[in-house]
């Protein structure tokens, strides 16, 4: 079962805080402070109160408890079928792990059982033995928080050596491609990994800063019309936005959209799938986009 | 009256409430009116404590309207799990569960059910004020309900039976994999309950074009797998947008359909009744129960592996007598010199049909498909070089076009000359 107790914010903050206790935490102020690293943002009006007033009796009132060893829970037939899904999953090898003691669990699917229909064709090459290499020399780096250096070729088909601090992974599901974040490279913060050659740690003593670019982020306004089941359709399209919506009139909507400003063009597109259903009321410079392209295509004379 | 927890006995009256606040934010409390105000509150209050920083509210003329706001490319786990390790527990379920695995608390040991009574009674809970009471059915039914869930082994040794914690698993070493999976693997929320008991959490990853609300219909896919793993029919109960009441099915799941360009999860099925393959989105369906097991299901899964090289999305057209409807679609786009990525993108973007060179400057696209309609809203990010099209259906050809004039006229293109190209 998918939703059970035994998965609960709340038996793991327990645990947490019975093995405080054996360690020899008992500080009801520290103990406290776990409930609100572990568990939400009301349970420290349960968590506390509850071994207080003894509704739960693994804990004494002083804060001591008969529990002699630290909690731990072997892992469920569920979560072992899980790990033995993903164990199948061809992203797999890009970490170098091996699971052991699955040989007799059923993944819980498998990759037939299910299909991403709208990614991209020409996503990573998750098999190629120079990008798992580089993968992991990367990813291990991120763990460190040590140095890289990688070349590249640019737009212009020159060469660049460059020496970074890798911050994270970014993963697209849509282009089925990784990104690397970087710090301490000043002309350029983002790269896919697949344009990464000869990637190795650097083991130099040279400093780097770490100062992170901010991304410049601008906020689209559109207004729409609630047709055809358009707003569903924008309202899921643009979920993974910070967003907010207000309803105008019965049937029209206004929708704002906080976007990266350097994925403008992608954004651009998007609006236009959704054909006069929303209208860009905001920014200009977006909505001066959309209406290049609508005058170009107007030009086309399709007919 | 009971009193409000943030912990819940049944996800199913919660999800619909998430996706509402997740999806549109601009309802205030009086569109909840179906609903109890006091279970709008109380749900809202909930979903406070899980998602804090996440939610957020603005004032309208209509009232104090809150939303979940997240831009998931800035979180590094799925929020919404948080909903997944809400379950409510009684008083004496935490208890047993602590005292049971610190007695078991390795797989060496072994206790009957009186052995273990007899030690939560003399060595667990002696010393407290009011010791609580456990029979030994209690017992029995609890190490069930773990044997079940395979984390306690029971051994029958002559006529008694002798429970002992399962072998753990190594998971030291998996901490960045299963970050990733969480969040990039169907029913991720699993991921993320072994990730909870990790000594170290992971800041490898980030998420880009990531949906995060099918979480919210993990428990309703974990049972279409387990149905598609046993090769069962399942029923279920499917909501409309048609219909105010939900309608019960009995179908075959074959395969799950997953977008990650709109965030919509579907079931591709065979419905027996009108022998014909259906798709039912997946956060439609709630209730699902196993039934029978079909002899019919590897020969469905392999009509629907043929079928797939006609689906742009989740369509297909199939009478119940096996006869399929296509239609053909083509257009043609122009490309300038320093345009090779609409190339690119034609043939990365395209899932199914072909890209033909017309000329240095120009390519056509085209396929033979279930339904154009899905795949309009992709000719149309091509707008401002489409030159010829062709549907079979010409009705859509039509709504085509005019949505193309709706948006020249929207956008004043054309309206007093001053717009237009020349």
């Amino acid at each position: 079962m998918i939703f059970s107790e035994l998965y609960s914010a709340y038996y793991n903050a327990i645990a947490s805080i019975i093995s405080k206790i054996i360690d020899g935490e008992h500080s009801e102020k520290e103990l406290q402070r776990i409930v609100s690293e572990r568990a939400f943002g009301e349970s420290v009006l349960t968590i506390m109160p509850s071994f207080k007033s003894e509704k739960w009796q693994l804990v004494h009132p002083d804060m001591t408890t008969p529990i002699t060893h630290k909690p731990t829970m072997p892992l469920t037939n569920l979560q072992k079928q899980w790990l033995k899904a993903i164990s199948l999953d061809p992203r797999i090898k890009l970490f170098g792990v091996d699971f052991l003691g699955l040989e007799d669990i059923e993944p819980l699917f498998t990759p037939a059982d299910y299909h991403v229909y709208d990614k991209y064709g020409d996503g990573d090459d998750f098999e190629d033995d120079e990008y798992v290499r580089q993968f992991r020399v990367i990813s291990e780096a991120i763990r460190q928080g040590t140095q890289i250096k990688f070349e590249m070729v640019n737009r212009n088909g020159k060469t660049m050596y460059i020496r970074c601090h890798p911050l994270r992974l970014e993963y697209s599901e849509k282009d089925d491609k990784f990104r690397l974040i970087t710090a301490g490279w000043h002309s350029v913060s983002t790269v896919n990994l697949s344009k990464i050659k000869n990637c190795v740690h650097y083991a130099g003593q040279k400093p780097l800063d770490n100062y992170e670019w901010d991304k410049k982020q601008d906020i689209l306004t559109v207004r729409v019309r609630d047709e055809r089941n358009a707003l569903e359709r924008v309202m899921l399209h643009f979920a993974h936005f910070e967003k907010q919506a207000e309803r105008l009139d019965k049937s029209t909507y206004l929708v704002r959209i906080k976007y990266d400003h350097s994925d403008e063009p992608e954004m651009v597109i998007r609006i236009l799938s959704f054909g006069p259903l929303v209208e860009v009321i905001g920014s200009e410079s977006f909505k001066r986009a959309v209406i290049e392209k609508l005058k170009k295509q107007k030009a086309c004379n399709l007919r | 009256m009971s009193s409000y927890s943030e912990l819940i006995k049944n996800f199913e009256k919660i999800r619909a409430y998430m996706r509402e606040f997740y999806l549109y934010g601009f309802k205030s409390r009086e569109d909840y009116s179906k609903k109890s105000a006091r279970s709008y509150d109380d749900e809202r209050r909930r979903m406070e404590s899980w998602l804090g920083d996440h939610m957020s509210f603005v004032r309208t003329p209509e009232g104090k309207n809150m939303f979940i706001s997240i831009d998931s490319r800035s979180i590094r786990h799925n929020p919404f799990y948080n909903a997944w390790k809400a379950k409510s527990f009684t008083d004496g379920d935490v208890t047993l569960h602590f005292i049971l695995f610190d007695i078991l608390h390795e797989p060496s040991v072994k206790r009957t059910v009186t052995e273990l009574l007899r030690e939560i009674d003399e060595k667990y809970l002696a010393d407290f004020e009011s010791p609580m009471m456990f029979d030994e059915s209690t017992i029995r039914k609890k190490l069930k309900e773990y044997c079940d869930a395979g984390i306690v082994k029971m051994e029958k040794v002559g006529r008694k039976a002798y429970y002992h914690r399962a072998e753990g698993t190594d998971i030291s070493e998996l901490t960045d994999v299963l970050h990733f999976f969480s969040e990039a693997a169907p029913c991720g929320v699993i991921g993320s309950y072994i990730l909870d008991k990790a000594e170290t959490d992971s800041d490898t990853f980030v998420f880009k074009h990531h949906y995060i609300t099918g979480a919210i219909d993990s428990g309703v896919l974990a049972t279409i797998f387990a149905a598609m793993r046993e090769k069962r029919i399942v029923s279920v109960s499917n909501l409309s947008r048609r219909r105010d009441m939900p309608r019960r099915n009995r179908i075959i799941p074959l395969r799950v359909l997953i977008s990650v360009q709109n965030g919509r999860q579907h079931l591709l099925a065979y419905y027996p009744e009108f022998n014909s393959f259906q798709s039912y989105r997946i956060d439609y369906l709630s209730n699902v129960k196993l039934e029978e097991v079909t002899p019919r299901f590897d020969e469905l899964r392999a009509q629907i592996d043929a079928m797939q090289g006609k689906m742009w999305g989740v369509s297909t057209k199939r009478n119940r007598w096996g006869v399929e409807k296509l239609e053909h679609v083509d257009f043609t786009v122009k490309v300038d010199d320093d345009e090779d990525y609409i190339l690119r993108r034609l043939e990365r973007e395209k899932r199914i049909g072909r890209v033909d060179r017309l000329d240095a400057h120009t390519y056509r696209f085209s396929a033979e498909v279930y339904d154009i309609s899905e795949m309009i809203p992709w000719i149309r990010t091509f707008i401002c070089r489409i030159t010829e099209m062709n549907f079979t259906s010409p009705a859509l050809e039509k709504q085509f076009k005019a949505d193309l004039d709706a948006m020249y006229k929207m956008y004043g293109i054309g309206e007093e000359g001053e717009n237009d190209i020349q």
